[in-house]
């Protein structure tokens, strides 16, 4: 008997329904609450949990005894709002807010005019801020956590950056200080091994409990505990070597090594102490025991919003904290401008759009062919407007140094050489990205004073650096071949590529150019699963990819330097490696600057990677929103970022 | 019956266990790694060590070969334990108790209208065969069974929720409540609910009605030209007793059969669908946790699937015995 099998699923299902039958209880709502007794909790039975195990022991001297020792010099604790204000002083706005609402951003003189005027922040008064407004936003996908030490994805991020506690931030620019929200004052010692923190009296979590240095001491301990499946964030703080808290409100971090990435270190989440003490001990995965599974749904917040309601592939509520910013009945920091902000699940861009249009959600990301042919209408205008920016998001391919293909860098030379880079951009990305040569973007402070010069598309060069390189069709076959220990090998490579139309455009645009120039490529769109697991363990030719930016360069050196993580084309240039190393150890910020130029200019000589653009941010807004400003990493996730958001 | 039904029940469980077994192979095989995944962060500042990956993964049991994990999570299993998920903080129990409710709604409804309007559709089509009418509604239902419901669900919303915003026939674009769901009464609720259902049901429904009337249509064609609907009419029984009171049950034989084969599909829900209506339902878990490599989360689902498809089938094995006297099981 034929079905209707119009439903994908059911390919899936084949296998069950093709077999026989049979009856048993299944796991229904009665379920839902009960709990892992001991079996398939992570973490072995009966092992015993030791609160910060992968800490190295350490007796830290008393406070008097580092007093003696250490000259401390002040480091910046800042109100990310004062100083964007004062930034905003130096911009006038180059059209007034009425016309920037009526204007069609159709070029980027126009993006311009709009931002400058829809960028005004609120009087720090409050004076016309509308209080009680909420607003709406969305999340591509569901969230996975509330908890901020095991947070991995960006949905999380983003409800963390309202609702979590932390000592530190970074701006705009992505400059790292003490956050004056949080910290009273903030002393690195001259040799940079000490950071010194004295914390607010005045900070208390959403349940009336105060925060304080202990939950601090507290959380790089949870987060040192090998027990703790923390997925990101024990990277850099396992760089820290102790934490001491000196009394209720002072700090000192000790370091490992003086490097000019200490401050990265400092900069983690924070866990109230009281809530999760006893409970780690007793299930270190933080998830799978009935009191966590509650501490989920109803966590204790640090951050100026707390957790409303969290319905499960549906949507996420928060609402302002009034402990936040209330003190005693006197304000002590900025009201957060939004009683209540939604994140609604919509999975699907074009419901997302859909949403955006009509009002459902106050802001969303664009794809650029969602900038480019659906948002140029009426029916986008009427309730929004939509601005771009900078990112220093970049595309790259990159090429597995390990294959006889591409060990030789005339090789990858010649592969840049044999991209249309102009018709990627022109006609693929729209005209929206730029073209990048590197993995900083020429925004960046630690962009290359003399930047190389771009390898131009000229197939000609591209076939004597092969003919050069011993690829020569010896066989009049029509494809390139070398002999390789004896066997004639053709110059036949695949490129992974994950399943997104745009991408594959650009790889099948490389496919068409190589295949002019006698070297075939096999362009495979892959499952974002199998395509990690090849590049980790380094089974493929080439990749394309992209990366966003870290916070600092830095975090370049585990994709180029020698033998490191995600370095899975194997690249490996020692004069590359003894940069970063220098990198880390540079106080001074301008030669910081020259070290990380001059990689940049290395890579770009090497080629590891042929990189491909830069790709900026889209973003529709609804006209009643005002504030909004673009990092390098989008318009939400700095300081102070949503923060500086609001309604009149 | 008794001994019969026994013997099924037994032979269902060794069923289920192989099902499982293979299933978990099968999973386990696949390329891919739950913990690389999240590795993929595009962020290079937030990265994952290895040491704590391979941490993890002795934590999460990914180091035991695949039969012995298998052997673990029966167990487990038999312990009425689920494990827990991957890729969400949270126990798969709880994951699929949240998500059966939204998906029910969803299938039962289009299951139940499906059967409601397919049914006088058949028999309408079957009587009046060949007119003018019956050629219309019969080509719109073959168009409707080709047209992919992703296609419609888009243009239902463009219609639906953008061009007809603000008047009385709006429906909601996405989602299964309103944000002020908790503050409504009880009818205020289930108004609620059904206006958010409207778009997905329809989209859910009109496949399966187009082909449970053509199906309907079909059999009955066969079943008239059968020498005893000529008896019948012989005999001088009018058109509308010879079309319900003989042709037709005989049609429901094959009927009742596809109500057991419906159940799996009742809880699996439509991947694509849920989806586009932010509908949070089981097809969307289950596309996820493979997407994830979320093992416990993909076992529990196909568990709850197969259990489904077995006991469909032996209902469908019952139902047939009531309806059709020449069934019987000794």
């Amino acid at each position: 008997m034929s079905f209707p099998y119009r439903r994908p699923l059911h390919w899936i299902l084949l296998l069950t329904i093709l077999l026989p039958l049979g009856t048993m209880s299944g796991c229904g709502r009665s379920e839902s609450r009960k709990q892992a007794p001991e079996a398939a909790a992570p973490g072995k039975e009966g092992e015993k949990v030791v609160l910060g195990d992968m800490i190295e022991p350490f007796t830290p001297p008393s406070l008097e005894e580092l007093e003696k020792e250490v000259v401390w010099l002040d480091s910046p604790v800042v109100d990310a709002m004062e100083e964007l204000r004062k930034v905003k002083e130096s911009e006038p706005a180059l059209v007034s807010v009425e016309e920037a609402l009526k204007m069609r951003n159709d070029s980027p003189e126009a993006n311009k005019k709009i931002l400058s005027a829809l960028s005004v922040l609120a009087p720090p008064d409050g004076q016309g801020v509308n209080y009680d407004a909420q607003i709406n936003r969305s999340f591509p996908m569901d969230l996975v956590t509330t908890n901020p030490i095991l947070y991995s994805s960006v949905s999380e991020s983003e409800l963390l950056s309202l609702t979590s506690f932390g000592l530190f931030g970074f701006d705009w620019e992505m400059i790292p200080f003490a956050s004056a929200d949080s910290v009273v004052s903030w002393q690195t010692s001259e040799d940079r091994m000490y950071d010194k923190v004295v914390m607010r009296k005045d900070l208390v979590w959403s349940d009336g409990k105060p925060i304080t240095a202990h939950d601090v001491v507290f959380s790089f301990k949870a987060i040192m505990t090998s027990q703790v499946p923390v997925p990101a964030v024990r990277t850099g703080t396992d760089e820290l070597k102790w934490i001491e808290a000196y009394d209720d409100y002072t700090l000192v971090f000790f370091h490992k090594n003086a490097e000019a990435t200490n401050v990265w270190n400092l900069n983690f989440p924070i866990l109230p102490k009281h809530v999760y003490d006893k409970s780690l001990l007793e299930d270190p995965t933080l998830t799978t025991s009935e009191y966590h599974a509650n501490i989920e749904k109803n966590p204790v917040a640090g951050g100026p919003y707390e957790l409303a309601s969290w319905s499960r592939g549906q949507e996420v509520v928060v609402r302002r904290r009034e402990s936040y910013y209330m003190n005693d009945g006197e304000q002590v920091r900025n009201k957060p401008y939004f009683k209540l902000v939604r994140f609604r699940v919509i999975e699907d861009a074009n419901t997302r759009l859909l949403a955006l249009k009509s009002a459902r959600i106050d802001e969303s990301e664009l794809e650029a062919e969602q900038w480019q042919t659906q948002t140029a209408g009426n029916d986008f205008y009427r309730n929004n407007t939509k601005v771009s920016g900078p990112g220093w998001t970049y595309f790259y391919i990159g090429w597995n140094l390990d294959t006889p293909y591409f060990s030789d860098v005339r090789v990858r030379r010649a592969m840049a050489h044999a991209m249309n880079y102009d018709e990627m951009i022109n006609d693929l990305c729209f005209g929206l990205h730029s073209r990048c040569a590197g993995m900083f973007h020429p925004d960046s402070w630690m962009y290359p004073e003399n930047p190389p010069k771009f390898i131009e598309y000229n197939l000609d060069k591209a076939e004597d650096l092969l003919d050069e390189a011993g690829w020569a069709d010896s066989d009049g076959d029509g494809i390139r071949d070398k002999e390789i220990n004896g066997r004639v090998v053709p110059f036949e490579f695949t490129l992974m590529v994950s399943q997104k139309p745009d991408r594959i455009a650009i790889c099948n645009l490389l496919r068409e150019n190589l295949e002019s120039i006698g070297i075939t490529c096999n362009v495979q769109p892959i499952e974002a699963a199998v395509f990690q697991q090849r590049v980790h363990e380094k089974k493929f030719q080439a990749e394309m990819a992209g990366w966003g930016t870290g916070t600092d360069p830095y975090t370049n050196e585990n994709i180029f330097a020698t033998g490191e993580e995600r370095n899975y084309g194997s690249y490996s240039n020692p004069k590359v490696d003894e940069l970063f190393k220098a990198g880390m150890k540079e106080f001074d910020s301008e030669k910081r600057a020259e070290i990380y130029g001059e990689i940049f200019n290395i890579i770009y000589e090497d080629q590891p990677y042929l990189f491909l653009y830069n790709r900026n941010f889209f973003y529709g807004f609804n006209k009643g929103l005002r504030g909004y400003r673009f990092s390098p990493r989008g318009p939400f996730t700095y300081s102070p970022g949503f923060s500086s958001i609001w309604m009149p | 019956m008794i001994h019969y039904l026994v013997r099924r029940m037994l032979l269902a469980l060794l069923t289920l266990a192989l099902i499982t077994f293979l299933a978990y192979g099968l999973i386990r095989a696949m390329p891919g790694d739950p913990l690389l995944l999240k590795m993929q962060a595009m962020n290079p500042g937030e990265e994952m060590r290895l040491e704590d990956v391979e941490r993890m993964r002795e934590m999460f049991g990914l180091n035991d070969d695949w039969y012995v994990a298998y052997f673990k999570w029966l167990g487990n299993l038999l312990r009425g334990d689920l494990g827990n998920s991957l890729s969400q903080h949270a126990s798969v129990a709880s994951l699929i108790g949240q998500r059966i409710g939204p998906t029910l709604l969803l299938t039962m409804s289009s299951l139940f209208l499906s059967y409601l309007l397919a049914i006088p559709l058949g028999l309408y089509a079957t009587a009046r065969n060949g007119k003018f009418d019956e050629r219309f509604i019969s080509t719109t239902l073959y168009m409707l069974y080709s047209l992919p419901s992703f296609v419609a669900a888009l243009a239902l919303q463009v219609m639906f929720a953008i061009k007809l915003n603000g008047t009385a026939f709006e429906l909601p674009l996405f989602g299964m409540t309103s944000d002020n769901f908790d503050q409504m009464s009880f009818g205020g609720k289930f108004v609620d609910l059904f206006r958010h259902s409207i778009l997905p049901v329809t989209c859910f429904t009109y496949g399966t009605l187009a082909f449970y009337s053509r199906f309907i249509r079909a059999n009955m064609q066969e079943t008239i030209r059968q020498d005893y609907i000529r008896t019948a009419r012989a005999k001088g029984a009018g058109p509308k007793r010879v079309l319900f009171h003989h042709a037709f049950r005989n049609t429901l034989i094959p009927l009742v059969t596809m109500i057991g084969l419906e159940l799996p599909v009742l809880l699996s829900g439509s991947v694509i669908l849920e989806q586009i209506f932010s509908w949070p339902g089981m097809g969307n878990l289950f596309f996820e946790s493979i997407r994830q490599r979320d093992y416990p989360t993909i076992m529990g689902l196909l568990l709850v699937f197969s259990v489904l498809t077995l006991i469909g089938q032996l209902l469908a094995d019952i139902l047939y015995a009531i309806v059709d006297p020449r069934v019987s099981y000794h």
